[in-house]
């Protein structure tokens, strides 16, 4: 069974190979693996190709083969070995999963990775490596909540298979019961998990920067909000998403980073010679309309705090 | 003969003179029947005109003169609100009071004690620890926070601080500034990293960290300046001087009577302190240390 699954996967890749074989004549060839459809990877990549253009326009014919694998580890597992399998020039990943299953491969091809939460934490030890990250002061976010109710049990929305984001509930459990909370763990791996937002009902939920949890936000937020629990998130979405408040760092920084680092790659630089970068600032946003759904009123001197209110 | 003759001319001499005299205007010190004092604005107007207002009516009270209060819009203005709306004085913050003295020729009455029993404060310049930031060089290219521009703690210092350490363009310097409008916001921009340095006074910092020990364990501060005095009541100099006298007095020894305890207690002070002109010279030096850095900020 096992076997003719990998004779399976093998055919599929061959497959894919030979349908994009027209486009091989390109100069460059980027591959990019963006797991799910996550706006905030989104915001990046756009930033990325449009950096990426104005950098080669007019020198070098660039082509971008984009992935987008469901969040779990079989299919980043297999994005990688597509773009190993296409011979790519450079590999471009968001969030530290996709970034690890490539480096799982190890392959020859070098690697940018960004969207990836504390670089520095996520043991990434590869010469043909470089990449730039973020960092959220997690604890801002309990500082907010606490400014606007009485929160004795903070839920965390985490996944279980995405590394950054167990990283990130370790940390804000710890900030939790240093503030005196109790950290309830909401781990999602497949949708039957988010039953257990109807069954815990803690007085704030957090939700980390968890591909899987992103990709079912619409779900999780209807369950929250029947519930009235007010939510904290670093990943910015669309404002009808329902987060109250979202404290992030600006995709497009990252994006553009990311693009300089895989342009001076292409030009030959090694990966090893470019230093990876945390990105440590951020915008803080405020969802009145959210606010108003879950009777919360926002204090005057709260509310200039925030970057961006949505009314 | 000529006696009476004299003597009549005499008679009428001083009863021209004493007509005379009665005829002009005597410069006697006119009657105030209120006084309008300003307050600089704090990052919860409401708790600030509560707490004045406690005080304001002991002060009404005890002077038999009506002390009515009144917020000026925003720190920078003072000077600009302090004529517009003809303040007899206000309650300001150490920068404030320096150009009210200076400009206006203000005379610093008292200082408030607060709750633990200090009169002064201090600028803090920090950032959080994970930053990297550890000194000046450090700081180029990063973004900082000010206050205000009329704040010693949230601005004077800070600029002072670069200028002594080489840096006079802080729109060369540093990658973004901008004012945060208060001690309160700063720490917060910094806390959660809107931007990498921060400026604001130490006794809103403590409170803080008094509030939530975590913030200090987030933060380092990396440089302080002297202490100053923290508010001080300034009263315009042509104020009848047994008012004002009367006033300090009042305000001084209201921490000896039971109703002034409690009007202390509301206000949030353990007393008043005595407030000298000299108290400020240290920041009229900061002034002249930061003024090109200043110039080059305002372009």
């Amino acid at each position: 069974m096992k076997a003719l699954r990998l004779l399976l996967r093998t055919l599929l890749t061959f497959l894919f190979v030979i349908s994009l074989a027209p486009e091989l004549h390109a100069e460059k060839r980027i591959g990019v693996i963006m797991t799910g459809d996550v706006p905030y990877y989104g915001a990046m990549q756009d930033a990325f190709v449009a950096e990426l253009n104005r950098r080669f326009a007019g020198v070098e014919k660039i082509e971008i083969i984009l992935q987008r694998p469901f969040p779990d580890s079989i299919s980043w597992s297999n994005a990688a070995r597509k773009l190993i399998a296409f011979d790519v020039d450079l590999i471009v990943t968001y969030g530290s999963p996709a970034t690890q299953a490539v480096i799982h491969e190890k392959s020859r091809i070098p690697l940018v990775y960004a969207g990836l939460y504390e670089p520095d934490q996520a043991g990434i030890v590869s010469k043909n490596v470089t990449g730039c990250g973020f960092k959220v002061p997690l604890s801002s976010i309990i500082r907010y909540f606490k400014r606007l109710k009485t929160v004795n049990t903070l839920g965390i929305v985490c996944s279980g298979i995405e590394e950054d984001s167990m990283r990130q509930y370790e940390t804000m459990k710890a900030v939790a019961e240093q503030q005196n909370m109790k950290a309830v763990k909401i781990d999602i791996r497949s949708r039957a998990d988010l039953d257990k937002l109807k069954t815990k009902k803690p007085d704030a939920v957090f939700i980390t920067g968890s591909s899987l949890a992103h990709l079912w936000l619409e779900d999780i937020m209807s369950i929250l909000r029947k519930e009235k629990i007010p939510t904290g998130d670093i990943f910015p979405d669309f404002p009808e998403a329902g987060v109250l408040m979202t404290l992030f760092q600006p995709p497009h920084q990252q994006g553009e980073m990311a693009a300089e680092m895989a342009a001076q790659i292409l030009l030959g630089e090694k990966p090893a010679n470019i230093t990876a970068y945390t990105f440590r600032d951020t915008e803080l946003v405020f969802n009145l309309v959210e606010a108003r759904h879950l009777d919360i009123s926002f204090p005057i001197h709260l509310l200039i705090e925030a970057t961006k209110v949505i009314e | 003969m000529n006696r009476p003759g004299r003597t009549l001319r005499l008679i009428l001499c001083l009863l021209i003179c004493l007509v005379t005299t009665a005829a002009m205007p005597v410069a006697a010190p006119a009657q105030t029947e209120e006084l309008l004092i300003g307050i600089e604005p704090e990052h919860n107007i409401f708790d600030q005109m509560e707490r004045y207002r406690y005080l304001a009516g002991y002060l009404s009270e005890q002077l038999g003169v009506e002390v009515k209060l009144t917020i000026m819009s925003r720190y920078g203005e003072v000077i600009k609100r302090f004529k517009s709306l003809r303040l007899d004085g206000a309650f300001l913050t150490s920068y404030t009071a320096t150009m009210g003295i200076n400009e206006l020729q203000l005379e610093p009455v008292v200082n408030p004690v607060n709750p633990n029993g200090e009169s002064t404060s201090q600028g803090y310049i920090f950032v959080r620890k994970d930053s990297g930031i550890r000194d000046v060089k450090d700081m180029r290219g990063k973004s900082i926070v000010f206050v205000d521009p009329a704040t010693m703690e949230g601005y004077l210092f800070p600029l002072a601080y670069l200028e002594r350490h080489g840096v006079t363009d802080i729109n060369e310097f540093f990658n973004r500034f901008y004012f945060s409008g208060s001690h309160v916001s700063a720490i917060f921009a910094v806390l959660d990293g809107r931007a990498d340095i921060g400026a604001a006074k130490n006794t809103v910092f403590n409170r803080l960290v008094a509030n939530d020990p975590s913030i200090a364990q987030e933060l380092d501060i990396i440089a302080r300046s002297p202490k100053v005095p923290e508010i001080t009541l300034c009263i315009r100099n042509e104020i009848d001087r047994d008012l004002r006298e009367k006033l300090a007095e009042v305000l001084l020894h209201m921490d000896k009577t039971s109703e002034g305890r409690k009007v202390l207690e509301r206000f949030k002070a353990l007393g008043f302190v005595k407030s000298r002109k000299a108290d400020f010279i240290g920041i009229e030096e900061m002034e002249q240390e930061a003024r090109t850095a200043m110039g080059n900020t305002e372009k």
